[in-house]
Parts: C-alpha cells; sequence; structure tokens
C-alpha cells in the first residue's frame, strides 16, 4: 500500500468525526436482530430444527427491503459534507480524483461490513441459543458473499449519486425506491427481475421452500445449487459500475 | 524574476461558447497579480484551469517554469495554495480540524496548524465547529488552509466576496503583506476595480474571455493622464470636423474631448476649429480615472 493512499484512507478517517455514521449499519442491524427474535418467538418447537434453513430463506428479501435504504443514508453521511462544504475544489489540487473516489468507497464499504459481519455473527447466535440444530457453514458463506457483494455495487451507485447531488434526496429517493424495486422484482418474470439491481439478494438465494397451497403450509426447505455463473458476471458488471462511475467524477468539473 | 504563471493560448469552450479565450496570462514573481473582470468574464474558469479543476479545450499552462500536464500536475500544484469562490470546509469539524485534513493530505506535520492560524489570526477559534464562523472567519479559515505548507504561490478568487467592510480590509491587509513577509506570489481575482488598485502590483483585466490589458499597476495609471476636454460654441460639428481630419476626438456623455495631450495635435485641432468659424471657449485637461479605463477597455461598468 502507497503512503499516499494510506494519508488519503486517514484523511477519510478525520473527516468522519463526530458523524457517527456507525450508528447507521448498527442500527438497521438491531432492527434485524429485533425481526429475527420475534420470527422466532411465533415459531412452533417443532419448527427450530429448520431455523437456519428458514432464515436463509427469509434474510435475503428482508435484506432487499432494508439494505438499499441504509446503503443510500451510509453513502449520504459520507458524501454530503464534500458536497455541502464544496470541498472538491480543493480536495482535488491536493489527491487523485480516482484516490478521493477509491477511498470514499473503502470507507463506505466499512460500514457495510460492520453490519454484514454483524448479520455473520446474529445468525448463528440465534441459532445456539435457539437450538436451530446444525448449520451448513459454505450455505451461510455463500449468503454473507451475496449480500456484501451485491449491497457493495448498489454502495457505489449510492456513493455516486451522493458525490454529484447537491441534495441528497436524489440519492435517498433511488435508495428507497431501491428497497420497493427489490421487493416487487421477486414477483416479476425472471428475465425483467434480472435487469433490477436490488432483486439481486433474492436472485442468488440458495435456499428455497416447499409450499403446499393447498394446506397453506411449509413442507420444508432444500438448498438450491449457487449460480456461480451469473454471480461472476454479476460481478464484472458491478465493476463496470464502480469504474463508470470513478471515471464521471474523474471528469466531473467543479 | 521571471513569470512564474504562465498561460500559452488557454481557451476554455462549452459547446459552442467561448468563456476563456486565447489568454496569455504573465504573473511575475513575488508580485500580487489582480485579475480584474466583470462577472462571467472568465476569472474563476481561468484560476480553475490553473489549478485543474477545469479542463482546458486548448492552450498551455506553465507553473514555476514547468508546464503543467496531468501526470505532474498535482506535484506541482504541492508548491501552491487556493481559495476558489467560497471557502471549502467542513461544518461538522472545527478549524483545527479542517486544516488537520488537510495537513495529512500535504503530507505536512501538523505543527504547521498554529503558524498558519496566527496568520490568519485565528488561534482563539480554532477550537470553535467551522458551521459556526461567520463567513469572514471562513475565509481566513480557508487562506489558512491555503497558506499550509509554505506555498510559492496563492490562488485567490474573489477572497473579499460577502465580507463586511472590515472583514474586507482585514483580508486585504492580510493578502498585501504576504509577498513581503513570505515571498508568496499572490494571484488574486476580483471584479472591484478599487480592491485591486489598493493592493496589486500587476493588473491583467478579462472581459468577456478575452485579456484586454496586462501590465503593472503604474502602467495601468499611465493611461489615466491622456484627455483634453473641449468646449467650443458648437460641440457636435467640431467632434465630426475633428473625427475628419482624423484627430482622436471622443463624443461621450454630451461632451466632447481629445485622447492626446500632445502640443502639435492640440494645436493643429484648434486652429482647424477656429478656422472653421468655431468658437473655442475652453480647453481642459482631464485625468481619465481607473474606472474610466476599465470601462474603456471592457465596455462595462465596473463596481467601485
Amino acid at each position: 500500500m502507497s503512503s499516499e493512499f494510506i494519508r488519503q484512507m486517514r484523511a477519510e478517517k478525520l473527516k468522519a468525526r463526530h458523524k457517527k455514521a456507525i450508528l447507521v449499519p448498527l442500527g438497521f442491524l438491531l432492527f434485524q436482530i429485533l425481526w429475527a427474535i420475534w420470527q422466532i418467538s411465533s415459531m412452533d418447537p417443532q419448527e427450530l430444527p429448520d431455523g437456519y434453513m428458514m432464515f436463509l430463506y427469509q434474510l435475503p428479501p428482508m435484506n432487499a427491503i432494508m439494505l438499499p435504504l441504509m446503503l443510500s443514508v451510509i453513502a449520504s453521511r459520507i458524501c454530503d459534507m464534500e458536497v455541502k462544504g464544496d470541498t472538491m475544489k480543493i480536495l482535488f489540487t491536493l489527491q487523485k480524483r480516482t484516490g478521493f473516489f477509491d477511498c470514499k468507497y473503502l470507507t463506505c464499504l466499512k460500514y457495510l461490513l460492520v453490519f454484514v459481519a454483524g448479520q455473520g455473527v446474529m445468525l448463528p447466535v440465534l441459532g445456539t441459543v435457539n437450538h436451530f440444530g446444525s448449520l451448513k457453514i459454505s450455505l451461510y458463506l455463500l449468503y454473507l458473499l451475496v449480500t456484501f457483494t451485491v449491497s457493495a455495487v448498489i454502495l457505489c451507485i449510492q456513493q455516486f449519486l451522493s458525490l454529484i447531488s447537491e441534495n441528497q434526496l436524489l440519492p435517498l429517493g433511488v435508495g428507497l425506491a431501491g428497497c420497493f424495486l427489490g421487493l416487487f422484482s421477486m414477483f416479476f418474470p425472471a428475465p425483467v427481475a434480472r435487469l433490477v439491481l436490488w432483486g439481486y439478494y433474492a436472485l442468488f438465494s440458495c435456499v428455497g421452500m416447499n409450499w403446499d397451497s393447498e394446506i397453506n403450509k411449509i413442507l420444508g426447505y432444500y438448498e438450491i445449487p449457487f449460480p456461480t455463473v451469473s454471480f461472476l458476471l454479476f460481478l464484472a458488471a458491478g465493476l463496470l459500475i464502480y469504474l463508470i462511475c470513478r471515471t464521471i467524477i474523474q471528469k466531473k468539473e467543479v | 524574476m521571471g513569470p512564474v504563471i504562465a498561460t500559452e493560448s488557454l481557451t476554455k469552450k462549452y459547446k459552442e461558447k467561448v468563456v476563456v479565450d486565447q489568454l496569455d496570462l504573465r504573473v511575475p514573481g513575488g508580485s500580487i497579480y489582480g485579475f480584474l473582470g466583470p462577472n462571467g468574464a472568465g476569472k474563476s474558469t481561468t484560476l480553475k484551469m490553473l489549478l485543474g479543476l477545469v479542463k482546458p479545450t486548448a492552450g498551455n499552462i506553465t507553473i514555476l517554469g514547468k508546464e503543467v500536464s496531468s501526470k505532474n500536475r498535482l506535484t506541482i500544484l504541492s508548491s501552491t495554495g487556493s481559495l476558489i469562490e467560497s471557502p471549502a470546509y467542513y461544518g461538522h469539524l472545527s478549524g483545527k480540524e479542517n486544516l488537520q485534513i488537510i495537513c495529512t493530505l500535504k503530507n505536512l506535520p501538523e505543527t504547521e496548524i498554529p503558524r498558519v492560524l496566527q496568520i490568519v489570526r485565528m488561534k482563539d477559534q480554532q477550537n470553535k465547529k467551522v458551521s459556526q464562523y461567520s463567513l469572514g472567519m471562513k475565509q481566513r479559515l480557508g487562506l489558512a488552509a491555503a497558506l499550509l505548507g509554505n506555498p510559492k504561490i496563492l490562488l485567490l478568487d474573489e477572497p473579499t466576496n460577502g465580507l463586511d467592510p472590515a472583514g474586507i480590509q482585514e483580508m486585504r491587509e492580510l493578502i498585501s503583506s504576504l509577498p513581503r513577509t513570505f515571498g508568496i506570489t499572490v494571484l488574486i481575482s476580483s471584479h472591484l476595480l478599487s480592491e485591486i488598485d489598493q493592493m496589486a502590483t500587476h493588473v491583467g483585466i478579462i472581459n468577456q474571455g478575452e485579456l484586454v490589458f496586462q501590465d503593472s499597476l503604474s502602467a495601468l495609471h499611465e493611461h489615466s493622464r491622456s484627455r483634453l476636454l473641449l468646449r467650443t460654441s458648437d460641440d457636435q460639428r467640431s467632434f465630426s470636423y475633428l473625427k475628419h481630419s482624423g484627430l482622436p476626438a471622443e463624443w461621450k456623455n454630451g461632451s466632447l474631448s481629445l485622447r492626446t495631450l500632445e502640443d502639435n495635435r492640440i494645436m493643429q485641432a484648434v486652429s482647424l476649429l477656429v478656422n472653421s468659424g468655431i468658437g473655442v471657449l475652453r480647453l481642459e485637461e482631464q485625468q481619465m480615472s481607473l474606472e474610466d479605463i476599465f470601462l474603456h477597455l471592457t465596455g462595462k461598468q465596473v463596481s467601485l
């Protein structure tokens, strides 16, 4: 790591002082923990051994509803200080614009990581306490990987919008719209759902559910093979989105 | 000392609109270069091009003898400080914390901070949140940030904009002291002629993107002694006679003047009028004010 990069990251850390941005992922995490406890409290004792699978099935749509908003708030919290203070005209005489965008992104990513790590701890702890049975680690890691990757791509767009918008209402509005789109995309035909970035939390879900419509009851959960090729294509598209956003900021006149 | 900032045919176009046109700026080392022009003349765009914030459509920029390119831009700019338009700041942080960020990015020790705060007389307010600062204090903090690291050049864009009279006076004194105290060359833009007149040693006047005058302030003042006011029995007829004879007559605001003080030309004008049967009632030498010169050069009213 170059000393220039370390300096830029340190500057980002200095800028984030007093912002209390860490409260954003912690707040959303707390909400999910409360939701999970409420879910567990309404489960029958015979459903508990299937608890992990149930959560791995239910958490992706929950993430689709909550995370776009959380990401827009994180990005806005970290980026609006640059817009409000009109600081880019001085920063761009001191550091490379690409470095600025990268370090900003890494700073935002840190808060996303806090949330994903929190989720990573939340489920095993709740499962152990409530005797969920055994957790298939590979399935769980895939779930966390998907949550982090899809969020990272959305975060890039949110950061870009927050940096170019005079008013943070636009990026926050996009975040909110993303929540609804992500949720509704689950009911779209598959080719259309693939066009909705916010819906990928559910698209990459590794757990499916057997539902008996006659007796209106869940018969059980099953594993879905992970769509590795689609995931790699998604990663490539995410990288492209990142490069496009960064290039626009790089060329932007301030 | 040679120019520390030089531009060659510097041009900026937005689609078809030319904002800065073929600018050849020469800022001598150790000077306070007043970059004067009406609002919208292209001053800020020029300064932003010098700082790499706006990409020129054409032309070259040389700073401290090195031609600026995308590769060496940041290295060259490390010897400069800037304050462009409104001050840039993080409102949720204190003045000192704001300067710590600049120090980190410039790779400077934080011991620099008390020094620059001393220069801008802000030591007592350094721990206060910047969002609670007055505009004058924000401007001074911006100047402190620009002074971090002992820059060789300072680029200041309308630094007194929005300040109260006391703040303006304080900022002027501060800027005027920089070349003699720290050897800094200052390029300051303004639409206020009186401001430049009080601070600058050299002047560049830009109008509609074009540099219409560039020289020392004293050379600009030289222009202010070149008019002879004439009162005759028929001023309008006199004007057309003088114009026809190729004399530099001027008809403005209902009065006739000659833009020369050469004895021969005056004699020639007076005899022409007398021989044409026009009575010469009064000849009066009139000094052109700086405002008149500005108006003459730019064709626009200047703020005082």
